[in-house]
């Protein structure tokens, strides 16, 4: 009798590592949280077969309030239809119920989804579609391969809850991603999600045109860009707009909304951030648990994420893709547009709006008026030093200083400098282009850098040299804009350059 | 040499006008005759210039009543069968006479080209004469090739069907392998490339006796890519609108 | 009187019954597809030869070492799945993809390897094209290799009296349950009998 009791003190001291047989855990069971696919089959579906009421996008529909599996009847068409991705700019896009992204379906844990594929008469090519929530080969890409015309029927039971991408899978597969062929299904966890105020459904994709970033006119695939990964657009809801202006999202201070977002791809993957917010809730992935206080979620292409995050101040909130450069130079770009009383111990708005005008204080009135003079052809000596002299302070006089006196042995000074006055013209040349090197102003030698300052134009240039060539004891001349545009005209500039 | 292909087409029409003669040899297809194996041995053939167009087989409807709208057999061809014709002996606003003949199953293909002594050219016959563009018999590795095939599939098809013969005859003499209308071959239910492409290299063993389903080489070769698409997606009762097809024929003995 | 009226009842009778024998194939009969054949025994015969009795079909070929074996294997164990009366009515039907080099002696071969009952199996083969024609009607593709192998789907079609598509299974090496119970409704003794 002792043995056993020597063994139960053992067992007491590290109960994971030895159990009686009775506490053996199963070493096949699921581990602790939803128990994925393996607990997810609530049997066989009760109650009349229903019809799944599908939403185009931003709109979701309302969550299914049901405590039992059912069957639920999904019919989605494709059509391929030209629309406009960009102001001007008609792409042919290949859709899932003639919207990008395609309409939204909601499900719930344990339902059997008897899924019906039309594809339109019109269509030129067949499609099909897999839905990554679905568990079976090719997640029902094998058993839909649909002709123009033709529908196919197929079933299957939703064993995991969660946010999942749907999309198309015939070849050439990134083809058809890429004309805007994916949607979102939302698989709901047995006791639905969380109640909100609103929902709204947003899903990114890259797209890639023959031409370039809003060139206008129909433009076709561009199959080598979409290889190479240089989209043209990349956009929320398959259009430049789409979701701006009056078709921005909606919604009200005091309210929290939970965003279904989605990322198509093809081939980017988001930086999810919506500029003014932050998400109080990420189900990551599109995932069952969450991260809180997030500013930036990662999308990858082929995923999802559930956002939430309560709206306490006005405003405009811009959703982008925080590589930034696709939010600002490709359409990625999205506004939702809050709506009620202010809250200023929060978010105080301007408090102060004066003109800042730095060292420019009282003077930009003198390039006004050089500019109106200019115009009316009537452009005096003075009045370009007048207008020289409030664009070089704040420009200029930052290395030159206000005296032209220069940093010595790092900046050459412009007060009587004689590398200055000896050769106006060739001045014209170093604003505009910068200049690099050993030189000697009166003297003394300098090998700086002096960056060029090619974005000021022809005016702005004309008048800084003629202030600085008749200033601090300098009597030269005034240079024109004309002088300025020849020497900019017959600097070879590299492609692309801006100016 | 121009004069000399010049006169095989012209001798090739006088045997069998309408058809232009594809010169056999060895050829690379982008779906293989056993995984790794891209060279296809092909004899030579003749194939007809143009679709089959709506006159075309409106005459052989009224010759083969088994093959009029309505009569067709339902195992032969599905409910979509000609539907764009005003009646089933008569073509209507809808099917201009020189449009090519779309909304036909693959049976009715093959019953049209059997009545006219022909057949359909096999996929492999059908892939060589459309690698070609206007001047050279293989354009395959110009991407602008591709690039242009790519541009008519993103063109959706709302448009208007253009008659046959508008586009410019390739090297081999034949008018509008791409651009207007996808084409039944003999083989189009056995292509036996998988719907969903992802799978390839991945065989269902017990499905398919053999190597298991075809992979597709080339991947980069979007254009045929979707063309086995569109063929392997359709049975061979199917009809859809954009599908139609042209004739094949053995070159007569003896002929050059 | 009468027994004028009943003999033009009888010649009525009779007459609807012949019109009824010599109805034309339903459009959506399989038989539709009138190919020749030739069976295991050198005999010509036709596609539709089992029309009254149902039919399971499938394609194969004498030098398949894989699947084709297994097919034959699930085809007897469907069979033996029945009662006697019910295998009785049923008749089975291979058509070989390889006509070239499956004659009729290698298809005679092939039966008794096999240990078919010839008495309601049939191996015959027909010309490239019919069989090209054959498959696609039975959603059966395949394609010749150049080792002389066959890349082919496996499937077994149920057609009924009338020579309409019934079922249809992929299932090989197992029973299929919905299959089988088709198979059986097919089978079962017609009413009256």
């Amino acid at each position: 009798m002792r043995t056993p009791a020597r063994l139960l003190a053992l067992c007491a001291l590290s109960a994971a590592a030895c159990s009686s047989p009775e506490s053996d855990p199963n070493p096949l069971a699921a581990p602790p949280g939803t128990g994925g696919s393996a607990q997810g089959d609530f049997g066989p579906p009760q109650g009349e077969a229903i019809r799944a009421a599908l939403t185009s996008p931003p709109a979701v529909p309302p969550a299914t309030r049901r405590k039992h599996p059912a069957k639920v009847i999904v019919e989605l068409e494709v059509r391929e239809l030209e629309q406009e991705i960009s102001e001007g700019v008609k792409y042919t896009f290949w859709t899932f119920g003639g919207t990008v992204p395609g309409s939204f379906i909601r499900v719930r844990q344990g339902d059997t989804v008897e899924f019906h594929l039309k594809n339109h008469p019109d269509s030129k090519m067949p499609h099909n579609i897999d839905l990554h929530g679905v568990t079976g080969p090719g997640g029902g890409a094998t058993s839909s391969f649909t002709a123009p015309g033709h529908e196919s029927q197929f079933s299957f039971k939703a064993l995991n809850e969660g946010l999942y991408v749907y999309h198309c899978a015939t070849a050439p597969v990134g083809m058809h991603v890429a004309n805007g062929m994916y949607g979102l299904i939302l698989v709901e966890p047995p006791g639905g999600m969380r109640p909100v105020d609103r929902e709204f459904y947003v899903v990114q994709g890259d797209f890639y045109t023959a031409g370039k970033y809003r060139e206008k006119g129909f433009q076709p695939f561009d199959m080598q860009k979409a290889i190479d990964e240089n989209p043209t657009y990349v956009l929320f809801n398959g259009s430049e707009g789409a979701l701006t202006g009056d078709r921005a999202l909606r919604a009200m201070v005091g309210e929290t909304v939970r965003f279904y977002v989605g990322n198509g791809g093809p081939n980017l993957v988001s930086s999810f951030h919506v500029i003014g917010e932050i998400f109080d809730k990420v189900q990551f992935e599109g995932g069952t648990f969450h991260q809180e206080n997030v500013q930036t979620t990662l999308i990858p292409a082929g995923g999802a994420a559930i956002l939430e995050f309560r709206l306490e101040v006005p405003g405009s909130y811009v959703l982008v893709d925080h590589s930034i450069f696709r939010a600002f130079n490709k359409g990625a770009l999205a506004i939702l547009k809050v709506d009620g009383p202010e809250n200023k111990a929060i978010y105080s708005g301007k408090e102060l709006d004066a003109v800042y005008l730095g060292d420019r204080a009282a003077s930009l009135g003198a390039v006004a008026e050089a500019a109106a003079a200019d115009a009316a052809g009537e452009l005096t000596r003075e009045q370009q030093i007048r207008a020289g002299a409030a664009l070089y302070n704040g420009t200029c006089s930052v290395c030159h200083q206000i005296d032209g006196e220069g940093l010595p042995g790092v900046f050459p000074p412009l007060a009587g400098s004689d590398y200055l006055v000896a050769d106006p013209v060739r001045a014209i040349g170093v604003v505009l282009n910068g200049l690099s090197g050993k030189l000697s102003v009166n003297g003394i030698e300098y090998d700086s850098l002096m960056p060029p300052m090619s974005q000021l134009n022809d005016d702005e240039i004309a008048n800084i040299l003629s202030y600085a060539l008749n200033s601090w004891g300098n009597s030269g001349p005034v240079i024109s804009a004309d002088e300025v545009r020849a020497v900019r005209e017959s600097t070879a500039r590299p492609g692309g350059a801006a100016h | 040499m121009v004069l000399g292909c010049a006169l095989a087409r012209v001798a090739a029409g006088a045997e069998a006008p309408g058809y232009a003669r594809v010169a056999g040899g060895s050829f690379a297809s982008s779906l293989p005759v056993a995984p790794g194996r891209n060279e296809v041995a092909l004899e030579p053939f003749l194939l007809q210039r143009r679709p089959v167009t709506n006159a075309e087989f409106l005459a052989f409807a009224q010759g083969h009543p088994k093959w009029r709208r309505g009569e067709v057999p339902g195992v032969f061809a599905d409910a979509g069968y000609l539907a764009h014709w005003s009646a089933p002996l008569a073509l209507g606003p809808g099917a201009r006479p020189e449009e090519p003949v779309t909304r036909v199953s693959w049976f009715a293909a093959r019953a049209y080209c059997e009545a006219q002594g022909a057949r359909l050219p096999t996929w492999y016959e059908w892939e060589r004469a459309a690698a070609a563009d206007e001047t050279r018999s293989d354009a395959r590795g110009d991407p602008a090739w591709r690039q242009r095939i790519l541009d008519w599939y993103s063109r959706p098809s709302s448009e208007a069907l253009p008659d046959v013969g508008l586009s410019p005859a390739n090297a081999w003499g034949v008018h509008d392998l791409h651009g207007l209308v996808w084409e039944w071959v003999e083989d189009a239910g056995s292509l036996l490339a998988g719907a969903d492409s992802r799978e390839q290299g991945d065989p269902d063993r017990m499905k398919f006796c053999g190597s298991g389903a075809l992979t597709l080489e080339q991947k980069e070769n979007y254009a045929v890519l979707m063309r086995v698409a569109m063929l392997s997606s359709l049975p061979a009762a199917g009809t859809t609108n954009r599908l139609g097809f042209r004739c094949a024929r053995d070159p007569e003995a003896g002929a050059p | 009187m009468i027994a004028s009226l009943r003999a033009r009842a009888l010649g009525i009778a009779l007459g609807i019954a012949l019109a009824a024998g010599a109805a034309a194939t339903p459009s959506d009969s399989l038989y539709q597809l009138e190919i020749p054949l030739v069976d295991q025994s050198g005999r010509a015969t036709a596609f539709d030869r089992e029309r009254g009795h149902p039919l399971l079909v499938s394609l194969f070929y004498t030098s398949c070492d894989f699947v084709c074996p297994t097919l034959v294997s699930t085809l007897q164990r469907l069979e033996a799945e029945l009662d006697v009366p019910a295998r009785g009515r049923l008749r089975v039907l291979l058509v070989s993809l390889d006509p070239e080099r499956d004659t009729p002696e290698q298809l005679a071969r092939a039966a008794r390897r096999h240990r078919v009952d010839l008495a309601r199996w049939s191996l015959t083969r027909a010309s490239e094209d019919d069989l090209r024609a054959l498959a696609a009607l039975l959603g059966a593709p395949y394609r010749r290799l150049p080792d002389g192998e066959f890349n082919h789907a496996t499937a077994i079609s149920l057609l009924d009296a009338e020579g309409r598509l019934v079922a249809r299974s992929e299932t090989l090496g197992r029973l299929d349950a919905d299959f089988l119970a088709r198979l059986r409704a097919a089978t079962s003794a017609p009413p009256g009998d």
